[in-house]
Order: structure tokens, then C-alpha cells, then sequence
């Protein structure tokens, strides 16, 4: 947040008050917290939050050089890579989810992905093979309940951890190791040995309840 | 699926998939094989999870381009968001018929599947190739019943990958998913079951000999699998 000021000083005021206001305590904290940056992630999803976003260029853009060089060996090309996977994260932040890894593994894949079509490019054909055949992971075709997944993200600003512990013990448990543990669908189906439908139609369930608590405590 | 895949791509092969540093042509059969095998799903998760925290942590070059990323910066958020996720086009698999028999394709080899070329018969073998190959050759291979392939011996590197039904040869038995690679010189003689036939991914690396059409003419195996 603080070493984003450089980046963002010069824009002017008017977006910071688009942000929300518990972000603040959030963000008042200089550490990099364990899911920090899928919650910018979230806010520049619901609603295009540019400081939010600036935090993350500022984070990421030069390790995403630091990559590139690693991979094309000249900045010009490197440049280019962390422009177009840049690019992505702002414009499909709302296909993120946090329950399918971290932000970090989710920039990766855009990276990987840009700098695999740009190799490709040079010997371009319409039929070519692209990075969207080869990993199903960037653009989540999987996704079907966008409001469901929309709540998932929101969990992470932590506003609904208070009323985790009023949930059913069952759902709890799934709700934790995915959001608390970062653990995937997969992964805690196995590790509880439910099937991979119960666990995400508990996490459904669960997010339901937490809805409602949160109206409530709108209202 | 009632068949656990037996035969994986190796570590190497998974992270240079992650990595995307392998050629297209493999990586096409890698994320094939990982559309129809839970455990490398699995296991290609943890590897890009790796990788992002490798990411996150690596050192940031010392920067000269301080106003390169104000101006990128300035420029991205200029742009509009996607309001919407996109969807990819769900619910239509694609299929492939041959000899009267339709096989559903994996996800990573929809759209090239789509693509393929006119189906040549010889005996119980059909092959199609796919446009994707640029070093490799990559097509379709389909094995009717009781159908023996001529032993051969491979000039280079063959990667077979079922897709459907089951194949043997001297070293086992192979189902859906199972992902077979042969080095230069294996000789073997595959050959499906009386009761089952096979459809399969076929990458196969091109010696130059086979490009001179002398010996294409001399061998019309050998130009029939390419």
C-alpha cells in the first residue's frame, strides 16, 4: 500500500474514495498479509478499485520483469509480457478465485500463458495449438455460479469471519481448510474423504448462511 | 471413470507443461492426459501453485523503468474491466466418428479434434492427422477390434496417448488416459483385444528421412502413420 504512493501520487484524488472504507485497517498494515492480494483482487473485480490495483502493479509488474528476463533474456519482450499479463489481471480480475489458488498462482498462469502466445505468434497459424488448449485454468470454464463465486472472493476481506463459528460443525470444516488452509476443492475431498460434489455443495450451503448473517446485520 | 490411469508423464514433462517451455506438440498430449487423469490434475495444481509463490518471492530486478510502469499503469486502468466472466462455450462436446463409432474428445484437444484431416484406412488402422504439429506430428490414431499394428521400430520419439477403449503390447495393457512414449529404437507390435478397439493420440517426431520422398514411396507404412 505505502510503496504504491509513488505510483499513484500523480492520479488524482477522486479514486481513492471509491474505495471501501474497512479497507483501510486492512490496508494499514505495511507486512504482506496472507491473502492481501487476493482481496485487491476482489476489490478491483466488484469495483474496478484502482488503488487497489495500483498495490498490485507495484508488487507485481517488476517481479513479473524479473520473470520475463529470466524467460526471454531482452526487456523489450519482458516489457511486453508484464503489459499484456498486467492487462489481464485488470481486466479479468472477476474470473479470479480464490478458492482455486492464491493470486499469485493465478498471475503466474497469465504470465505463463502470454509469454506461451507470444512465442507461438512468430510462427503463427490460425490452427495453431494456444496457451487457451493447453491450460483450462486461466479462464475457468468451470465457472457456473458467478454470484457464488463473487461471495467467495468477498469472504476474503474477512467481513463474514465473525459468523463462521455459527455455522453447522460440517460446513465449518470445509469452509476452513478452503479459505483458512487455502486447501482446494480436490484437496479437502480427499482429506475428509467426502465426495468433491459434497464439498462444494457444502461450501455453497455455508455461503448461503453467511448471506443471510450478513443482511442481518445490515439491516 | 472406472479405469485408473496407470502411465503419467514425467516430472520433467509436467514442469516444463507448467512451466509452458515444452514443445506445443507434447504439451498438446500432456494436457490431454491431464484432462483424463485426476491425479496429475492434481499434481499440475501443486506445481502452479509452486510456481506463483516462486513469483511472488523473486527478487525485482533493480529497476530503470520507473516511468515505463507509471505510463503502463496509467494506461491498463484506462482501460475497461470485464464486467462479466466470460464464458467459455459449455455443454457441446466435441466428438469424433469413425468406423461407425463416436468418441468424445477431452477439453485440451476439442478444438484441434475439430480440425482433423480425412481419415485413411489400411486394414483396421485408420489415422487423421491434426493441424497442430509444427516439429512433431501429431494425428489421430484409430485401432478397430482384434487389429494387430505391424511391428515397427521408431525412428524417433513416439507418444501415444489413449483416448478411449484399450491397447496392448509386449510391455502391457493400456486404457483411457494412459499416456505411452517410445525412445528411438523400442521395437513393438500393439495390437487391440477381440472385444475392444481404440482411439488414441498419436505425436510422433519426424526424422528427416521421412520428408525425403524417396523413402515415402519405398515405405507406404511408414508415410501411412505420418
Amino acid at each position: 500500500m505505502l510503496e504504491s504512493t509513488a505510483l499513484t501520487g500523480h492520479h488524482d484524488n477522486s479514486r481513492v474514495t471509491t474505495r471501501m472504507p474497512d479497507r483501510m485497517t486492512i490496508s494499514a498494515e505495511p507486512h504482506i498479509r496472507s491473502g492481501q492480494w487476493e482481496d485487491a483482487l476482489t476489490f478491483v473485480a466488484v469495483n474496478a478499485d484502482k488503488a487497489a490495483y495500483a498495490e498490485l502493479f507495484s508488487y507485481f509488474a517488476p517481479r513479473l520483469k524479473a520473470f520475463g528476463m529470466k524467460m526471454f533474456g531482452n526487456e523489450q519482450q519482458a516489457l511486453e509480457m508484464v503489459q499484456d499479463t498486467m492487462l489481464n489481471v485488470w481486466k479479468k480480475a472477476s474470473l479470479f478465485d480464490a478458492s482455486r489458488g492464491c493470486a499469485s498462482t493465478w498471475i503466474f498462469t497469465i504470465a505463463r500463458n502470454v509469454r506461451f502466445d507470444m512465442l507461438r505468434k512468430k510462427q503463427s497459424r490460425k490452427d495453431d495449438i494456444s496457451a487457451d488448449d493447453l491450460w483450462a485454468d486461466g479462464d475457468y470454464p468451470e465457472q457456473e455460479d458467478s454470484s457464488s463465486d463473487k461471495w467467495e472472493t468477498m469472504l476474503l476481506s474477512e467481513k463474514l469471519a465473525p459468523h463462521f463459528d455459527s455455522l453447522p460443525p460440517a460446513q465449518r470444516l470445509v469452509m476452513q481448510k478452503v479459505y483458512l488452509e487455502e486447501k482446494s476443492h480436490q484437496e479437502v475431498s480427499d482429506e475428509l474423504d467426502i465426495p468433491l460434489g459434497t464439498v462444494k455443495s457444502r461450501i455453497r450451503l455455508a455461503l448461503d448462511r453467511l448471506r443471510e448473517a450478513l443482511d442481518d446485520t445490515r439491516s | 471413470m472406472t479405469h485408473a490411469v496407470k502411465y503419467h508423464p514425467g516430472m520433467m514433462l509436467m514442469e516444463q507443461y507448467v512451466e509452458g517451455t515444452l514443445s506445443a506438440d507434447v504439451a498438446l498430449a500432456v494436457a490431454t492426459h491431464i484432462d483424463l487423469c485426476p491425479h496429475c490434475q492434481r499434481l499440475c495444481q501443486d506445481l502452479h501453485n509452486d510456481h506463483g509463490s516462486q513469483l511472488a518471492q523473486l527478487e525485482p530486478a533493480l529497476s530503470h523503468n520507473e516511468t515505463e510502469f507509471e505510463q503502463m499503469l496509467a494506461f491498463i486502468t484506462e482501460q475497461a474491466p470485464q464486467q462479466k466472466p466470460v464464458k467459455r462455450v459449455q455443454g457441446e462436446m466435441v466428438t469424433v466418428t469413425i468406423n461407425n463409432r463416436e468418441f468424445k474428445i477431452p477439453r485440451a484437444l476439442s478444438r484441434m479434434a475439430q480440425q482433423h484431416g480425412k481419415w485413411l484406412q489400411l486394414g483396421g488402422i485408420a489415422t487423421a492427422k491434426l493441424p497442430a504439429g509444427d516439429k512433431l506430428h501429431v494425428s489421430l490414431l484409430y485401432i478397430n477390434k482384434g487389429t494387430e499394428v505391424p511391428n515397427h521400430t521408431h525412428l524417433g520419439m513416439e507418444l501415444t496417448l489413449v483416448l478411449s477403449g484399450r491397447i496392448c503390447d509386449e510391455n502391457g495393457e493400456y486404457g483411457a488416459g494412459d499416456l505411452l512414449i517410445n525412445s528411438p529404437d523400442d521395437t513393438h507390435t500393439p495390437h487391440t483385444k477381440a472385444d475392444e478397439d481404440c482411439l488414441c493420440l498419436s505425436v510422433l517426431s519426424a526424422p528427416l528421412k521421412f520428408n525425403k520422398g524417396l523413402v515415402r514411396l519405398l515405405n507406404p507404412l511408414q508415410q501411412f502413420f505420418y
